[in-house]
């Protein structure tokens, strides 16, 4: 759609000025005004777009109205000069040649003034449209050069399969990956997918697809299948292809030898379950052999001997949380498939997890607040999950907090999101580790923080749990201040 | 404490040797076992006050173990607390509510557990009874 054109007054004659201003206004165009021809070249280089049409008059005392009309010439402007003059003799003539469209005489009428403006008007719409008419054949040749070849031999390049029909459900594209797979059962392009394709499953998809939006089938459906065929395990992503009017002019399936990926998992889920109990059978035993032992339950035990033993405990369960958080990395890498999402009351797991904190809390004599609003909707999140945010965002506010501090929970609404925010007093994080402490394994090595234990996995799990359920992490810290983070978690997907 | 019989069925030996002095220690009779198959026998002979079943066990699993108990009526009554390998005590996973669910078990434990967690959950199943 064209706009109406905006046009410069330029004139010092202000009765002028406003007998043009008035005529232009009264028909709706966006009318401004320059003074002199500084001005005018002025407004021209700060707002060049917003100046379509120049009614300029020759009678300027400055620079004079050459200099502009020249300026225009020479950076190739679109602005089309429409001079006045009130003699329209030869500086009229003069300005033309310059590149002026052409000149009116300042004692017009109105119908005089509209013809003229008529005729520079309509020259400005014809160039308009040239240049639309311009672009729009680049964009075709753009398109001209992505051939039905060249995108074949795209489709061709994939190891993933694809298949095209038309709206009646003939086939009339496959790349190389389906003709390898042995899927087709050799008829040729343009037959009903039927008569081509071996797979009935995958047939049935494909019409069903055609029918989407008709009655009873939701429009634009798209369905994920497993497909098995031979001993190839597939997974199928079929869809309804549908034009620029929104009408459906086929379907199309994508498919993906799955064969592969499940081997890889297998091995993954075969690692974990060596690792929780490969590494948790003996480190329980460890634990309670060495808890019978500090609590005397195995004879009598001197000061030193406790104080030792003690000290292996502790050290034990740092082995057991390292291998937890392991354990909880992998699940969340894992992805979604491993999270159970069900409605949770948020407060609720807060306060359990910051009640499993308050006695380390205690004894560091760090005041541990929490705030929990009333009437905090249900959230859909996997439960351990969001355990796991509380736990490791207040246990690292509580360890990075030297005694003495303090330690505030905030869990409320903000808009759709839950809102998590845990801010602490204590030792602050330097600009140059913000970007990587929530990496894995990565701790700030510094003289506070030499003795504190942990495994540098918590901020990654916190993460990939935030990651997982499409919310965002905001962080802020001043050294020797405190540390402020807010965690964001949307009520709906 | 009146002695109670605890039966502590898990095929890690010196776990079980430290669980038993533990539980000795606060007046239990404890009986051990170190596989499914040897368990299910022993909670027969025995009849214990309360098992406790380890998941992951060689000839019969914990899970196993704990279905067959709750089927039988003359079992079904004893409670059952499970120990698995699988999550962590703090967070009870679905996964390990819902296994318990599914095999009726009284309590489940995620090792490896702190010994007065395990006195405290053994303590309050016994009350129950
Ligand atoms: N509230 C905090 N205040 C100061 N430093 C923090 C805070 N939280 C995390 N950090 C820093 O970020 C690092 C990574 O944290 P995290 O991933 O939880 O690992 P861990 O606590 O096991 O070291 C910590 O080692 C610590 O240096
Ligand atoms: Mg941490």
């Amino acid at each position: 759609m064209l706009t109406k054109p905006s046009i410069l007054v330029v004139e010092n004659d202000a009765a002028m000025v406003n007998r043009c201003g008035r005529l232009l206004l009264s028909r709706g165009y966006k009318v401004r005004t320059a003074e002199s021809s500084k001005e005018a070249l002025h407004f021209v280089e700060k707002y060049r777009a917003d100046v379509d049409i120049m009614l300029l008059s020759l009678e300027l005392p400055d620079l004079g109205a050459m200099s502009v009309i020249e300026v225009l010439h020479r950076i190739k402007s679109r602005i089309l000069v429409m001079a006045m003059s009130s003699e329209c003799g030869e500086e009229a003539i003069e300005a033309i040649h310059a590149g002026a469209y052409d000149c009116i005489r300042k004692t017009f009428t109105n119908a005089r003034f509209w013809t003229k403006m008529n005729r520079v008007m309509e020259r400005f719409t014809l160039a308009r449209h040239l240049e639309i008419l311009k672009k729009e054949r680049e964009s075709v040749l753009a398109k001209d050069s992505c051939d039905e070849g060249t995108i074949l031999t795209i489709l061709d390049s994939m190891a993933d399969m694809i298949l095209v029909t038309d709206q009646k459900g003939n086939l009339i594209l496959c790349n190389k990956a389906v003709v390898e797979s042995g899927l087709l059962s050799g008829r040729r392009l343009g037959r009903p997918v039927e008569e081509c394709l071996k797979n009935k499953d995958l047939v049935s998809f494909m019409m069903a697809t055609l029918q989407s939006g008709q009655p009873g089938r939701p429009f634009g459906h798209h369905e994920v299948c497993l497909l098995e065929t031979g001993d190839a395990k597939l997974r199928a992503h079929i869809n309804p292809v549908i034009n620029g009017d929104g009408v459906i002019v086929g379907s199309v399936a994508l498919l993906h030898d799955m064969s592969q990926t499940d081997a890889m998992n297998q091995v993954k889920a075969d690692f974990m379950s060596m690792v929780s109990h490969e590494l948790k059978a003996p480190l329980s035993a460890l634990l309670m052999q060495i808890s019978v032992v500090v609590d005397g339950l195995a004879g009598d035990i001197n000061a030193k001997q406790k104080d030792l033993l003690g000290k292996s405990k502790e050290k034990t369960k740092g082995m057991i949380a390292l291998v937890n958080d392991l354990l909880d990395l992998r699940r969340i890498e894992e992805g979604k498939a491993l999270l159970v999402i069900e409605p949770l009351d948020m407060g609720e797991i807060l306060q359990r997890s910051v009640d499993l904190m308050s006695l380390s809390a205690q004894e560091e004599n760090i005041r541990l607040e929490v705030n929990i609003a009333d009437d905090l909707p249900l959230l859909s999140a996997d439960r351990s999950g969001m355990q796991a945010i509380f736990v490791n965002l207040v246990s690292n506010a509580v360890k990075y907090t030297p005694s003495g501090g303090r330690v505030t929970v905030d869990l409320n609404m903000a808009g759709k999101f839950l809102r998590i925010k845990v801010a602490d007093t204590g030792l602050g994080i330097e600009k140059a580790d913000l970007e990587h402490i929530f990496d894995r394994f990565y701790r700030i090595k510094s003289e506070q923080t030499r003795s504190i234990g942990g495994s540098g996995l918590g901020l990654a799990i916190v993460k990939g749990i935030v990651d997982a359920h499409k919310g965002t992490i905001h962080l802020e810290s001043e050294v020797g201040k405190g540390t402020m983070i807010i965690v964001s978690l949307p009520l709906e997907k | 404490m009146a002695g109670e019989k605890i039966l502590l069925v898990d095929d890690d030996y010196d776990f079980c040797e430290a669980t038993e002095l533990l539980l000795q220690a606060r007046g239990y009779d404890v009986t051990m076992a170190h596989d499914g198959e040897e368990g299910l026998e022993k909670v027969r002979s025995r009849q214990p006050d309360l098992v406790i079943l380890d998941v992951m066990m060689p000839k019969m699993n914990g899970y196993d173990v704990c279905v067959v108990m709750k089927a039988d009526p003359e079992l079904s009554a004893i409670p059952v607390i499970l120990l698995t390998a699988v999550g962590r005590e703090m967070f009870k996973t679905s996964y390990t509510k819902q296994m318990g669910l599914m095999t009726e078990a009284d309590d489940y434990i995620a090792k490896p557990v702190e010994p007065q967690e395990l006195v405290e959950r053994i303590e309050a199943l016994l009350k129950e009874e």
